[in-house]
């Protein structure tokens, strides 16, 4: 069948259709055509044609994480939801939010407020989507209070990639009615079906916020000594250490009666010091920060307004978080592996020779690191292996962002306990492969 | 097994973790849920089996479950029926049946014991043997204590105050053979708190052992005749120190509701256990400090079956310079149930054993319960355990101390102080 | 000899000795759970005391083809471990070892039959506490509360089992051991398996998140003349944007029964009482309870009650936590439904209710978790009155076709079951089913674990990729259809 006869289907399915350009490109593959379907049904149908002309389909919003994940193996379709972009309904007495996938974050959260309430996520990608949001389960610092988009998330309407518009959940908060497919879509990449519209709970805007921040001039020290081996040689000898008052402030402020929200560090250049800050929410805020001041050492103050950084992803040299080269890892780790955390990253940085900036949650141990988008392909790689090595066994490393010529070089989802299980689940879900193939750990 | 008593389980399962044998084994039938499911398939017309009587030989009858349990269901009844009738259609093993008969025609019988108080003694030399010969002679010569003089009481004991009240007191069989202290301590207490306090010289056993083994006509028997001495003696109030027979005089209403005459006269008699009259009367008796620690265990038939937890440890608490501890798991049976040790001596030496590690865990001076069994059934499990001896004392024992100004030095120690290893 | 006794006679290979049930009288004691109008002796019963135990029984199933059913303490209200009479019972009572507890990660690994309770009780003298608390949490297990993704009175703010859960071990249908962890990239299916009621295979090992213990705990009994009244503090706490631990309501029959079985002592003359539960900071729980004192007494509430100390706070829930079954007190039988509409829909659901017990002439009692609008009207029924326990049934299904039509639930926390799976159409399409089975048939083609759960229609599941085989005989029969 020509490539005539697709784009005719495609138009006959009364979907704004237009062909793609440069600008469309995903992760490097530029498809053939954009869908801008305007409902579930829509979608649908533009997957009903994918799959009667074995199509390959890839769902954006807004744009601002295409460039994540591997490359799709094909794209010949790009299905835009940008016209899904109502909120459909906030039930602000029930605390529940509906809305479609290309509704904005910023969006969501104005409509929200009006009604003095809250999706209590830091979406860290400024201009992400419902969808995309689900689709990265990308979150932000008051994860540590909150839990990610998927404790959040109540209800989910799905299109596969036959075209069946399934749901799951509904608008009730409090409900185990079949399986949480949103749970699965969650972080899923576009892989299994295309997310139209989600239902999250909510929670009222806080009466009062408080940050505390504190600075921490060298979070990793080095010492220099020696050491003598059993023949009497004797080797030079470099050992690094946490900051003693990184590792006592930590544990004493997750910890604390006090509940702060969340507890964030920004490390702009890991040879240099960090800024620490936490948040604290209600209507007691400020008493409670003051009372959290005496726990973070002589730096320590209280401020109103969060710091600059706050709830973002780190960055290297002005590219924005939607550039083309950004190269963005996330460290997952146990909470009390803090060590580990800085150590991993500031030995993988000297080995493989790089610049990194990391931020992230101390609370939850989940940290993100960029490095220079113009960083050689090969010392990326280098790097990896070697945080992945740093930061012990238990700890994950995904590669989120890296440019394709450095991400044919390395491993970016490590160790997948079930892979097996995962497979199965996809060739159920998309049998012939035609929803973002290739972007998901063991080719998924 | 009354089925309209059997309705009453709504199968939520709430007493499960509250039963020592399904802690112990986790398996349904031997759950009291399991239990009562066991005696609907009865009901129905199954006909007992061997499986079905050895699960229901299994339940301690600690009636913890009856503590656990939201519905109010009647377990402690349940049981009681159920026993009576395994007794009556089930077969037992032979060798099942001659130990049954050795428990009962020793136990309830104070001269017997007595009698038995020697050779029992030299049978803890023999112990090895005897639990090749049968596990539950080896238990009962383990559990046998070191047995202290006879203390004999008098018919009367007179209050050292102005009276406040006119009491008898229930001497037992197993506490007035073997721990006769306690006895005394306790006419002490009454006495020196305002109690005039009758204790009649022929009272015998008050059928506890016999009704929580399903012996329905002896327990009946030992019922009637309590009742009688008391009666005789002139009191409508009787002051309980052991557990066990606590709760079954409690009962007797219940047991003897088919005789009639009999129903009534159970009804007149007040039975209190002694923490729980002590707290209703109001101390006057100055108490003097006793500086010990103590871990208070919950014997299942004060705790369970007549609901007095409060009670002991208030009193224990009013004492000056006494540390009290609690035990961890004390809602679970320590194994002892009367005669539970001696015809389940498996099951019961797993539960001491778990008993033992939670009260040495707790850390205290002294063990104090309420009830002879508890307290012979831990003090093996220590001395198996390879602790040594355990200081062991009853909840009167110490306010005797308490109210005499005795040294703590003395609680627990010559009376069941042991000669042999 | 048929599969289930050749499977039986090589389950000794693999299991201690006392691990195999066979005796018919035994067996029967399995034949339900808390639900007790479901019964069916299983084939055999297996206590297994390791995931290698039960992983040696799944593959044996698998080998025979013989369905497998995973059972904990047999609380679930919604019949989830009815047993197969042609099938084993995997039952997980002896599995319970708390197997690590880690303070400084919050974390406690635990085998499935530890119940719910006993992780608060080891990590509590550290200040740590296992947050879901469904009211059969002194017994129910870990893994039926990952089954169920249990919630509890405090899930309102707290989350569910699935917010709790951070990696579990699993024996899958196969009878492979696979660690399912919320570190790992790729699908989170520990969120999918969490809830889906033992079709996906058997926990082995659950790793929990411990929370830090609050400062503050208030709990407040509010009492008012009627349910609405009672209602209306409720939406009106949440629109002051106060989020308390627990809102919990209960009307007058429910009332009267746990006063009847654990004497909870709740005022006098009250329509219903309200239990709000108020935790976190010193300084904020002062200013949640005053918002919320004044809201009950701004709407009408005739006595406030607050606990002092932790004996009154648990003499409070006392009469909550024991209301189920306490109802056993004031009715021969009852049926307890789990419903679930939006919070602002409870009073138009409340008023169905009371119609519909004025038209088939039932009791019914209300108890609910008011903040979340999870309703679990208990209905009453003497089952020795002709034609009144079907009334029941009745009434108990016709308010869940209210909960689905205010936009609600079938169920809240007690999971669909059995009990429920005939529901599940009228709340979602068959696209939407037949999507969730995608699932299954990933995890369980040859659908041996749990079935007849969940879903009102077992589904073949075909070969992947594609190739179908000749019709099926289930499928001829009219029993079942393929995919």
């Amino acid at each position: 069948m020509s490539e005539r006869d697709v784009g005719d289907a495609l138009e006959a399915t009364g979907v704004a259709v237009r062909a793609a350009g440069d600008e469309d490109e995903v992760a490097g593959v530029r498809p053939r055509w954009v869908a801008l379907p305007e409902s579930a049904e829509e979608i649908a149908a533009v997957m009903r044609v994918c799959a009667a002309h074995d199509l390959a389909a890839v769902a954006t919003g807004g744009g601002t994480k295409l460039h994540w994940g591997a490359p799709p193996r094909r794209c010949d379709v790009l299905v835009d939801l940008c016209c899904l972009n109502r909120v459909v309904e906030h039930a602000a007495g029930d605390l529940v939010v509906r809305a479609q996938a290309g509704v904005t974050v910023e969006a969501l959260a104005r409509a929200l407020a009006e009604g003095g309430q809250e999706l209590a996520l830091d979406v860290p990608v400024p201009g992400t989507t419902v969808g995309g949001l689900l689709a990265t389960g990308i979150a932000g610092p008051r994860r540590f209070r909150h839990g990610t988009v998927r404790d959040l998330l109540i209800g989910v309407t799905v299109v596969l990639a036959d075209g069946t518009i399934a749901k799951s959940g509904g608008k009730v908060v409090k409900n185990v009615a079949g399986y949480d497919l949103g749970k699965l879509f969650t972080g899923s990449y576009g892989t299994l079906g295309i997310i139209a519209d989600a239902t999250f709970r909510l929670h009222p805007l806080p009466a009062a916020r408080a940050w505390v921040t504190a600075t921490v001039e060298r979070p990793v020290t080095e010492t220099y000594g020696t050491w003598t081996n059993e023949d009497g040689l004797t080797f030079e000898t470099l050992t690094t250490d946490l900051d003693g008052s990184l590792a006592t402030m930590v544990p004493a402020v997750t910890e604390s009666p006090l509940e702060p929200s969340a507890m964030e560090v920004d490390w702009p250049d890991v040879s240099g010091r960090c800024t620490v800050a936490v948040l604290v929410e209600g209507a007691a805020a400020a008493e409670r920060a003051k009372a959290l001041c005496g726990l973070m050492g002589e730096t320590a103050e209280v401020a109103e307004e969060p710091p600059p950084w706050w709830g973002r992803l780190p960055e290297h040299g002005g590219t924005g978080n939607t550039g083309g080269g950004e190269i963005l890892l996330e460290v997952r780790n146990m909470p009390c592996r803090l060590a580990d955390g800085f150590l991993g990253l500031f030995e993988a940085v000297r080995e493989a020779g790089v610049r990194a900036a990391m931020r992230g949650s101390l609370a939850s141990h989940v940290f993100h690191v960029a490095l220079p988008p113009d960083t050689d392909p090969a010392l990326v790689a280098g790097f990896t292996s070697q945080l992945r090595a740093g930061v012990g066994e238990e700890a994950r490393v995904v590669v989120l962002a890296v440019p394709p010529e450095a991400g044919r070089r390395l491993d970016r989802w490590g160790h997948v306990g079930a892979l097996r299980l995962m497979h199965r689940v996809k060739e159920r879900f998309d049998p012939d492969r035609r929803l973002s193939p290739g972007r998901f750990p063991g080719g998924i | 097994m009354d089925p309209e008593l059997i309705k009453d389980c709504v199968h939520c399962g709430f007493c499960l973790p509250a039963c020592p044998t399904y802690v112990l084994w986790g398996e349904e039938m031997d759950s009291p849920r399991g239990r009562i499911h066991l005696m609907g398939q009865h009901v129905e017309g199954t006909p007992i089996t061997d499986a079905m009587a050895g699960h229901f030989d299994a339940c301690l009858g600690c009636m913890a479950c009856v503590t656990a349990c939201p519905s109010g269901v009647r377990y402690d009844r349940l049981i009681e029926q159920t026993r009576a009738v395994v007794e009556r259609e089930h077969v037992r093993r032979p060798d099942d049946r001659a130990i049954r008969a050795l428990v009962f025609a020793l136990f309830p019988y104070r001269r017997r014991l007595r009698a038995m108080r020697l050779p029992m003694r030299l049978t803890r030399r023999l112990r090895a043997f005897l639990d090749q010969v049968h596990p539950s002679l080896g238990a009962m010569a383990e559990l046998a204590p070191a047995v202290p003089r006879s203390v004999r009481l008098p018919p009367l004991v007179r209050a050292r105050r102005r009276r406040r009240a006119r009491v008898g007191l229930l001497t037992g069989c197993v506490q007035g053979e073997f721990f006769p202290q306690v006895n005394a301590a306790t006419a002490r207490v009454l006495a020196l708190e305002g109690c005039d306090v009758v204790i009649p010289p022929r009272q015998g056993c008050c059928g506890a052992l016999s009704l929580h083994a399903g012996r329905e006509a002896e327990a009946r028997k030992f019922a009637r005749r309590t009742i009688a001495a008391f009666e005789r003696a002139g009191v409508d109030t009787v002051v309980v120190n052991a557990a066990g027979c606590g709760s079954s005089m409690k009962d007797y209403a219940d047991v003897l509701a088919g005789e009639p005459g009999w129903a009534a006269r159970a009804e007149a008699l007040r039975t209190r256990d002694l923490t729980e009259f002590l707290t209703e009367l109001g101390p006057v008796a100055e108490r003097r400090p006793l500086p010990v620690t103590v871990a208070y265990h919950d014997a299942c038939h004060l705790a369970h079956a007549q609901g007095v937890r409060a009670q002991p440890r208030e009193l224990l608490r009013a004492i000056p310079e006494l540390e009290l501890r609690e035990i961890g798991e004390s809602a679970i049976c320590c194994g002892s149930a009367g005669t539970y040790n001696l015809v389940q001596p498996e099951a019961a030496r797993e539960l001491g054993d778990r008993k033992a590690e939670r009260v040495l865990a707790a850390g205290a001076d002294v063990l104090v319960s309420a009830n002879p069994g508890c307290t012979m059934q831990i003090a093996a499990a220590v001395r198996r355990a390879g602790k040594g001896e355990i200081r062991v004392a009853h909840t009167a024992e110490v306010l005797d101390a308490s109210l005499r100004g005795l040294e703590p030095g003395i609680l627990g120690r010559s009376p069941i102080r042991r000669r042999m290893p | 000899m048929s599969e289930l006794e050749r499977l039986t006679a090589r389950l000794a290979a693999v299991l201690p000795p006392g691990a195999v049930i066979t005796d018919p009288v035994r067996l029967r004691t399995y034949e339900c759970d808390g639900l007790t109008h479901h019964r069916a002796t299983p084939g055999v019963v297996v206590l297994p005391d390791g995931a290698e135990q039960v992983a040696a029984v799944v593959r044996l199933c698998g080998e025979h083809g013989v369905p497998f059913v995973a059972r904990g303490s047999g609380t679930g209200l919604s019949g989830g471990a009815l047993p197969r009479t042609d099938g084993v019972l995997i039952v997980t009572s002896r599995m319970r070892r708390i197997v690590e507890i880690d303070i400084p990660n919050r974390r406690a690994v635990v085998e499935p039959g530890v119940t719910n309770l006993a992780i608060t009780e080891a990590v509590r003298d550290q200040g740590y506490y296992y947050a879901p608390d469904p009211s059969s949490q002194q017994v129910c297990s870990i893994g039926g509360n990952v089954a169920e993704n249990s919630g509890g009175a405090h899930c309102l703010k707290y989350g569910f089992t699935v917010n709790h859960v951070l990696a579990a071990e699993i024996v899958t249908p196969d009878g492979d051991i696979v660690e399912l962890s919320a570190m790992d990239a790729g699908y989170d299916l520990l969120g999918a398996f969490i809830g889906s009621e033992g079709t996906l295979g058997i926990a082995t090992k659950i790793t929990v998140r411990l929370s830090r213990a609050p400062e503050a705990v208030t709990t407040l009994l509010a009492a008012f003349t009627s349910i609405e009244a009672g209602g209306h503090a409720v939406s009106a706490i949440i629109a002051a944007g106060v989020v308390p631990a627990a809102i919990e309501m209960m009307d007058a029959l429910a009332i009267e029964a746990a006063e009847a079985a654990v004497h909870c002592s709740y005022p006098a003359g009250a329509g219903a009482v309200l239990v709000v539960e108020l935790d976190g900071p010193h300084a904020e729980v002062e200013h949640q309870f005053a918002a919320v004192e004044r809201i009950c007494r701004d709407s009408g509430a005739f006595e406030i009650r607050v606990a002092a100390s932790a004996a009154e706070r648990a003499a409070i829930w006392k009469g909550r936590k024991s209301a189920f079954a306490a109802v056993g007190r004031i009715s021969p039988a009852y049926i307890v439904q789990d419903g679930v509409v939006p919070r602002t829909a409870l009073p138009r659901v409340l008023a169905g209710i009371d119609r519909l017990q004025e038209e088939f002439g039932i009791r019914v009692a209300n108890v609910f978790h008011a903040g979340d609008g999870n309703l679990h009207p208990l209905v009453l029924f003497d089952d020795s009155v002709p034609g009144e326990a079907e009334r029941a049934e009745i009434v108990s299904g016709r308010i869940l076709d209210l909960c689905i039509e205010h936009g609600g639930s079938i169920t809240g926390e007690h999971g669909v079951g059995v009990d429920k799976a005939r529901y599940m159409p009228r709340m979602f399409t068959g696209d939407d089913l037949d999507t969730m089975q995608l699932v299954r048939c990933a995890f369980d083609p040859r659908g041996l674990a749990n079935p007849g759960k969940v879903f009102p229609t077992p589904r073949l599941c075909g070969e992947v990729p594609g190739v179908r085989k000749g019709a099926h005989p289930l499928v001829e029969a009219g029993l079942a259809e393929q995919f």
